[in-house]
C-alpha cells in the first residue's frame, strides 16, 4: 500500500530514474560493444606502410598518403600488383565505406601511372558517431576484390 | 562517365537507401522531437517546411562543391559552423524534452525574470512552448548543416562532378541538381518516422510522453557529448 501510494505521488521519480538506468545499462554496453567488434575486424594499418593482400596468385598492394590517413584531406591511393597473375584488362576502383554503415557510394577512380601501378585521388569523410574504421574495397576486374580494413584519425 | 540525368537519379536512389539506413539515426532525433512537440494540427506542414529548408541547404552546398571542384576546401571552412551546429541541435532536443516534460519553466522565466530582446525572447518563448510552423523552415536551413557521412559522400561526388562540367556554370548546376536530389531522397524515410512520432496516442497518453521526452533529453546530451568531441 505504501509502495504503491508512493508510486503515485511521484511517478516521475520512478519511470525516469527506470528508463535512465535501462538506457545507460542496454545502449552504452551495446556501442563500446559495436566500436570494439568493428576494431576487430582492422587487417591493415595505412599510418605505418602499405597494405598486402592476395588474390589468386597476384599480391596487391594498397598504399595511402600522405600518412598518417586522416580523414577530410585529399588522398593519393596508390595499388601496385605484383605476381604471377596476369595484367588486368580494366583499371581496378576502390569503393570506401565503413564496416556496419552504409555511407553512400565513394569510388576512388584510379588510372595506370606505371606497369601495374595505379593512383587515385579520394577522400575519406568523417563520421559524427566517432567510428573510425573504414573498409577499402579494391575491385580488380577479371580478377577479383580484396578488402583492407583500417582505422583513420579524425 | 554517367549522364546527369542518369546521375541524378543515382543519388536519388542513395538519399532514399541511406534515408532509412543513416538518416534515421542521425536526423531522426530530431525530427521526432519535433512531431512530439506538435501540440495540434497536421505534422505534414511543419515537416515539410523543415526538409523544404534542409534540401536547400543541401542544394545550396551542392552548388558550392560543383562551382569549386573540392570538397576539402569548402569543409575546412566549414567545420566550425558545423560543429556549433551540431551542439545547437542537441541543446535544442534538451530544451524541447524538457519543454514537454513541463520542467521548464519558459514562460514564466522569459516574461517575469529577463526580457534582454524582445525579438529573441518571444521567438525562443515559441519555440519552447510550440513549434510554431513557420519556425521549421530556417531550421532545416540551419540544421541542413549538420555534419552527415553520407552527407559528405554525396557533395564528394558533387565536387567531383563539377571539377567534370565544361563550364563553371554547368559545374554549379550540376552540383545543385545532385544535391537536391539527394535530399529529396532522404525526406520519405524521415517523414515516415515524424509520422509515427507524432501518433495522437502517443501524446494522449501522458506517461509515454514523459518517456518520450526524458528519452529526448538523453539524447539531447548525447548530440552535445558526439558534436563536442566531433
Amino acid at each position: 500500500m505504501v509502495r504503491i501510494q508512493l508510486i503515485n505521488h511521484f511517478p516521475m521519480q520512478v519511470f525516469p530514474t527506470f528508463l535512465l538506468i535501462s538506457f545507460i545499462l542496454c545502449f552504452s554496453p551495446a556501442a563500446i560493444h559495436a566500436n570494439s567488434s568493428y576494431r576487430k575486424l582492422i587487417n591493415c594499418d595505412l599510418h605505418d606502410g602499405a597494405c598486402v593482400q592476395r588474390v589468386g596468385d597476384t599480391d596487391i598492394i594498397l598504399e595511402v598518403t600522405p600518412k598518417p590517413v586522416r580523414a577530410m584531406k585529399d588522398l593519393v591511393f596508390s595499388v601496385t600488383l605484383s605476381g604471377k597473375g596476369e595484367s588486368p584488362k580494366s583499371i581496378p576502383y576502390i569503393d570506401l565505406g565503413m564496416p556496419g554503415m552504409d555511407m553512400g557510394p565513394n569510388r576512388v577512380k584510379m588510372k595506370p601511372v606505371g606497369e601495374n601501378v595505379f593512383e587515385g585521388k579520394g577522400v575519406i569523410v568523417k563520421c559524427p558517431s566517432g567510428h573510425r574504421v573504414w573498409r577499402a574495397t579494391l575491385t580488380v576486374p577479371d580478377m577479383g576484390k580484396a578488402e583492407y580494413i583500417f582505422d583513420v584519425i579524425y | 562517365m554517367l549522364s546527369t540525368d542518369t546521375l541524378a537519379l543515382v543519388y536519388l536512389a542513395t538519399g532514399f537507401t541511406v534515408g532509412f539506413g543513416h538518416c534515421i539515426g542521425m536526423c531522426g532525433p530530431i525530427v521526432v522531437s519535433f512531431s512530439l512537440s506538435l501540440e495540434k494540427g497536421s505534422i505534414y506542414l511543419p515537416h515539410s517546411l523543415y526538409h523544404a529548408g534542409r534540401v536547400l541547404t543541401y542544394t545550396i552546398l551542392g552548388g558550392i562543391m560543383g562551382a569549386t571542384g573540392s570538397f576539402t576546401a569548402v569543409t575546412a571552412h566549414m567545420a566550425g559552423i558545423q560543429k556549433g551546429v551540431f551542439i545547437f541541435a542537441g541543446l535544442l532536443i534538451v530544451v524541447m524534452g524538457l519543454a514537454m516534460a513541463g520542467w521548464l519553466p519558459s514562460g514564466k522565466f522569459f516574461r517575469d525574470y529577463y526580457d534582454p530582446v524582445g525579438f529573441i525572447s518571444r521567438g525562443f518563448k515559441k519555440l519552447l512552448n510550440k513549434a510554431t510552423t513557420p519556425t521549421f523552415f530556417p531550421l532545416g536551413l540551419l540544421l541542413g548543416f549538420l555534419p552527415c557521412g553520407p552527407v559528405y559522400t554525396a557533395l564528394i561526388g558533387a565536387a567531383r562532378a563539377g571539377m567534370e562540367a565544361p563550364t563553371p556554370s554547368d559545374g554549379i548546376l550540376t552540383g545543385m541538381g545532385l544535391m537536391f536530389a539527394f535530399g529529396i531522397g532522404t525526406v520519405p524515410a524521415l517523414i515516415l518516422v515524424a509520422r509515427l512520432a507524432g501518433m495522437k496516442w502517443l501524446k494522449n497518453r501522458e506517461i509515454i510522453y514523459k518517456c518520450g521526452a526524458i528519452l529526448m533529453i538523453l539524447v539531447g546530451f548525447v548530440f552535445i557529448i558526439k558534436a563536442i568531441r566531433f
